[in-house]
């Protein structure tokens, strides 16, 4: 989850009469939790579906809707201008075809508000942008722009001074030596030709979606603003848009409109959506009884305007609340608005009769046996390793099931077997008191229609005296008594076990399992001083019953 | 106070009062009872503090095969000197009487100036009347004495040589009483037995604690009117994620975070309606190109909701109470508060009685049965659900308020693609975390440590 670092006396002044402590109490109930705090300073953790929170601007007017201090919605005001217009060649179509933009103007911008934009704008490219795919931002220095703009391609040895540079450098050379270049330089794939924005003396604004010009950079002397979104499409490049304008507004700038033309690009539309949701629905939902008067004054609350017709409530949604998809999402900001603090838990009669899977049932009757006989219950990853799996006990890894890219070294396959985790277990124990005896019952994972999931149970048994029939006897009587089956065994030989003491376990003429003493060498590898027997069967198949 | 003693003890008790110091040995003969009754009875009464122990060891030496030939016939440095007795004799000569003996013993002779070679001719010079060795050779004789009697100077002339002394060295013990036992009262009337004694401590097999917080987890969930599914591990990222309504691009879906199992694709991840149905809902709201390729990739599942979510996009129940339990996995490094793999608890209520305060009321129920009181609930986000609450309890040892299981209303954008009509409350979370907080332990990596002392020493929590 993304975390914006906040002041509290900056928040104080942002939301109006309000305390440090009734900020504190009131952000967990707009969904924002508090990660760290420090006189001052408090970090944040947002929602990705929530970027308006992304800058204290934002919060602010969370704060303001759920304190009463100001409700209802926050309405964009856009100057129609014509100052401002942008073409767009074609060839943009091919690779990041949609251009929109809008001007703030006469805002008063300190270190600590661009350090917040800045946040926002690295915040949106990960989270909307999909990191900076589906679109991104630039935001420049209007005074040092000369209008009109062009959205158009250039080829690779085009060169410019980039942010934060001080000499002029390719495209290539900014893609293969910035970080910037190299961590997002993948987007714009093979191609010749990359997106760049120009002014009237073709002077370069930005290259889309990697990096801006020096020449336009924002700084606390900055008083006016262009900002530009880029992307594959037209709407999600507004709803960024819709974002950066609320905030910017909030933060004290007039807003202008630019005017975008040329290969199927318009002027943004910023537009409110209306939705309509039944007051029963709300109702019924939340389980409470609220009034319509209620329900809007919750839903201002969460700054959305409402009115009633009849028993829909209709909700007027600014722009930049994309994430309200439909009635489901007002029923959240009612209550939100209504405050979650303010729900009463209540309790039902249930009208189910409940029941644990007989699968589970049959598992735990199983334990129980296994500790009447003296075994210990282990637990261990179904996702282990080579090592532990294969390599340590010989076995056949031929039909390995990996997965992508684990970050521990001991968690990479999935286990086709629990003897091996239970011998590691036993290696783990070497200095504790013998007899040691352990069992596990767990998933084992297989190749087939692409992947078998079936349940086996493993018991081992490892002291001085540890021998064939003792590990038979306990295996016989466990599902003897667990599950009033009898099985036979059959000489068999194994790798992991020694020859002349293993076998194979037989149900009705079918093989489940393997039973007898671990070879010598595998005790050895392991480095356990005493002789070890064990076995492992399939449940699934023919022991577990679905249904009792 | 007075102490009830078992015979043995009594007997060992007696026989030390007469003769304060004693090894087994005697003790067995003193007390006419078997080696090993002499040393329970010696265990019994060393834990009550009333007999000690002192432990020592002491050598015996014997003549080995070459000493014994030395002690009957002379050491072969004596030899040489007899022959030199009748005068001066050449080199050549004495090399034949004596055999292999005759250099390391004219070498050793002629260090100590007991002889002199001039030329071929060797002469007596001035030899001691008892050569190093020879005392205790003598001493010793074909005898085992104790080492403490020797001369261990002279000793060490023979032990240098192959086969000459064999010494054994033997452990002893010596029983006493303690001072407290100097003063107890025997009393005559037997088959009594000491039930204030220490006893030894047994293992007991028990099931895993974890799995008896699993276990205890799920009963409550069915005393609550909620039946157990089960679902595989293995699932197709399209009832994972795509069915969740989280679009492909989604961060949550990168390799980074969440297990692809290699080159494994599902041929069949569902009916080809819920297929163009959720795919339908991906492109109008999430605005991309939704991709079948990336629906097939198998993932092990990030929750067991995929479990629940394809249950009741199979039965389309009007009214269900049903909850799924199960590993769930993450790409994390593991620590003490991360591990790839762990379990979790995820359920749903389906019908009439489906509201958020209702969803609320479970869980207060659930916790409270689990013996945590302080709860409180706030907003959240997760992508499947709308509203979207956690439930925050307060941990007294820590001081702060933790997050526990989240919960919500599936999304329209779930379920209606699904044919499911009624609204789905959902509520889920991890439970090694409430595990951690029942066994008070710090780093969650000891419940799969396996480790015997913990396992075998951990009080159950009920």
């Amino acid at each position: 989850m993304p975390v914006v670092e906040l002041s509290y006396s900056r928040l104080q002044k942002l939301v109006g009469k309000v305390t440090k402590k009734q900020i504190a109490d009131t952000l967990p109930f707009l969904g924002l939790d508090i990660e760290s705090e420090n006189k001052d300073l408090v970090r944040i953790e947002y929602s990705p579906n929530r970027p308006d929170y992304s800058t204290d601007f934002g919060i602010a007017l969370g704060l303001q809707g759920l304190l009463g201090i100001k409700t209802g919605l926050v309405k964009l005001n856009v100057k129609k201008s014509n100052k401002y217009p942008i073409g767009v060649k074609s060839t943009v179509s091919k690779i990041r075809p949609f251009v929109t933009g809008i001007v703030a103007k006469n805002g008063k911008i300190d270190d600590k508000t661009i350090k917040q934009l800045m946040t926002m704008q690295e915040d949106l490219h990960f989270g909307i942008g999909r990191k900076r795919k589906k679109s991104s931002i630039g935001i420049h220095d209007l005074d040092k722009i000369s209008f009109p703009l062009i959205y158009t391609t250039t080829s690779r040895d085009h060169k410019f001074i980039p942010l934060n540079s001080e000499k002029e450098l390719t495209i290539s050379e900014i893609l293969t030596n910035t970080d910037v270049g190299k961590d997002y330089g993948s987007l714009l794939g093979q191609s010749s030709k990359v997106p760049l924005i120009l002014d009237e003396n073709e002077k370069t604004v930005s290259f889309p979606p990697i990096i801006n010009a020096a020449v336009t950079t924002v700084t606390t002397k900055t008083k006016n603003l262009f900002v530009e979104v880029t992307g594959i499409n037209k709407e999600d490049a507004e709803d960024m848009l819709s974002v950066v304008a609320t905030i910017l507004q909030t933060a004290g700038f007039s807003l202008e409109s630019v005017k975008i033309s040329g290969a199927k690009n318009s002027a943004p539309k910023l537009e409110q959506k209306k939705i309509s949701v039944n007051s029963s629905l709300i109702n019924q939902i939340l389980g409470l009884n609220l009034t319509t008067s209620k329900i809007i004054s919750s839903l201002k609350k969460s700054r959305l305007d409402a009115s009633s017709k009849g028993a829909n409530i209709v909700c007027t949604i600014p722009p930049y609340r994309f994430d309200i998809f439909g009635p489901m999402d007002l029923v959240e900001e009612v209550a939100l608005g209504y405050g979650i603090q303010n729900l009463e838990p209540t309790i039902s009669p249930s009208q189910t009769i409940g029941q644990i899977n007989p699968i589970s049932i049959q598992l735990k009757s199983l334990d129980q046996t296994m500790i009447g006989l003296g075994f210990l219950e282990s637990l261990n990853s179904s996702l282990t390793s080579k090592r532990v799996l294969y390599e340590m006990t010989n076995r056949d890894s031929s039909k390995i099931i990996s997965v992508l890219d684990s970050k521990s070294q001991e968690h990479t396959i999935l286990r086709d077997s629990i003897l091996p985790g239970l011998l590691e277990n036993l290696s783990r124990n070497i200095h504790e008191t013998y007899p040691q005896k352990m069992f596990e019952t767990g998933t084992v994972f297989t190749l087939e229609n692409p992947i078998s999931e079936k349940i086996n149970f493993s018991g081992i048994s490892a002291h001085k005296d540890a021998n064939f029939t003792e590990i038979k006897s306990v295996l016989q009587s466990a599902l003897k008594i667990g599950f009033g089956i009898n099985i036979e065994t059959k000489t068999i030989t194994n790798p992991t076990f020694e020859e002349g003491h293993c076998a194979s376990v037989i149900l009705d003429k079918i093989p489940i399992g393997i039973i007898g003493k671990i070879d010598s060498k595998i005790i050895e590898n392991y480095k356990i001083r005493v002789p070890v027997v064990g076995f492992e069967i399939s449940l699934s198949e023919s022991i577990l019953k679905n249904q009792k | 106070m007075s102490q009830v003693f078992h015979e043995i003890e009594k007997k060992i008790i007696t026989s030390l009062r007469d003769n304060p110091k004693q090894s087994p040995e005697t003790l067995e003969k003193s007390t006419q009872l078997s080696p090993d009754q002499i040393r329970r009875g010696i265990e019994w009464l060393r834990l009550k503090d009333l007999a000690v122990v002192t432990e020592s060891k002491s050598s015996t030496i014997s003549l080995g095969k070459n000493g014994i030939e030395s002690f009957q016939k002379g050491l072969p440095e004596r030899k040489l000197l007899d022959l030199l007795k009748s005068g001066p004799k050449k080199l050549s000569d004495l090399q034949k009487e004596l055999g292999f003996v005759f250099g390391p013993s004219m070498g050793l002779a002629r260090k100590n100036n007991w002889v002199e070679a001039i030329s071929d001719q060797v002469s007596i010079k001035n030899p001691p009347s008892e050569l190093p060795g020879e005392k205790t050779l003598n001493l010793i004789g074909e005898n085992k004495i104790s080492k403490d009697k020797v001369d261990l100077n002279d000793l060490s002339s023979l032990l240098k040589r192959p086969d000459f002394i064999i010494e054994d060295i033997i452990k002893s013990k010596e029983i006493s009483l303690s001072d407290s036992a100097k003063s107890i009262i025997l009393s005559d009337s037997s088959g009594e037995i000491d039930v204030e004694a220490k006893v030894p401590e047994i293992f007991v097999a028990r099931t895993h604690p974890l799995k008896d917080t699993i276990d205890e987890i799920r009963e409550i969930f069915v005393t609550l009117g909620f039946s157990e599914i089960l679902g595989n591990m293995t699932q197709s990222s399209f009832w994972n994620f795509d069915s969740l309504f989280t679009p492909q691009d989604h961060p949550a879906r990168e390799l980074q975070d969440t297990f692809y199992l290699e080159k494994i694709n599902a041929k069949k991840i569902g009916t080809p309606e819920q297929i163009r149905k959720v795919s339908e809902s991906h492109k109008k709201n999430w605005r991309y190109q939704w991709d079948i390729n990336e629906a097939r990739k198998m993932v092990l599942r990030t929750h067991t909701t995929c479990v629940t979510i394809k249950h009741l996009a199979e039965t389309k129940p009007d009214e269900a109470r049903i909850f799924s339990l199960g590993r769930v996995f993450r790409n994390e490094k593991v620590s003490y508060k991360h591990l790839v793999e762990f379990n979790q608890i995820e359920g749903v209520v389906v019908g009439k009685d489906a509201s958020l305060r209702n969803l609320m009321g479970i869980q207060r129920e659930f916790y409270k049965r689990i013996g945590i009181t302080k709860i409180k609930f706030w907003p959240t986000f997760f992508p499947y659900t709308e509203p979207s609450l956690q439930t925050m309890v307060y941990n007294e040892k820590l001081g702060k308020w933790i997050e526990l299981f989240g919960m919500g209303i599936f999304r329209p954008e779930v379920t209606k693609p699904l044919g499911i009509n009624k609204p789905v409350l959902a509520w889920g979370g991890g439970i090694e975390r409430i595990a951690m907080l029942k066994y008070d332990l710090d780093d969650v990596r000891e419940f799969y440590n396996n480790n015997l002392d913990w396992l075998r020493s951990t009080t159950k929590c009920q």
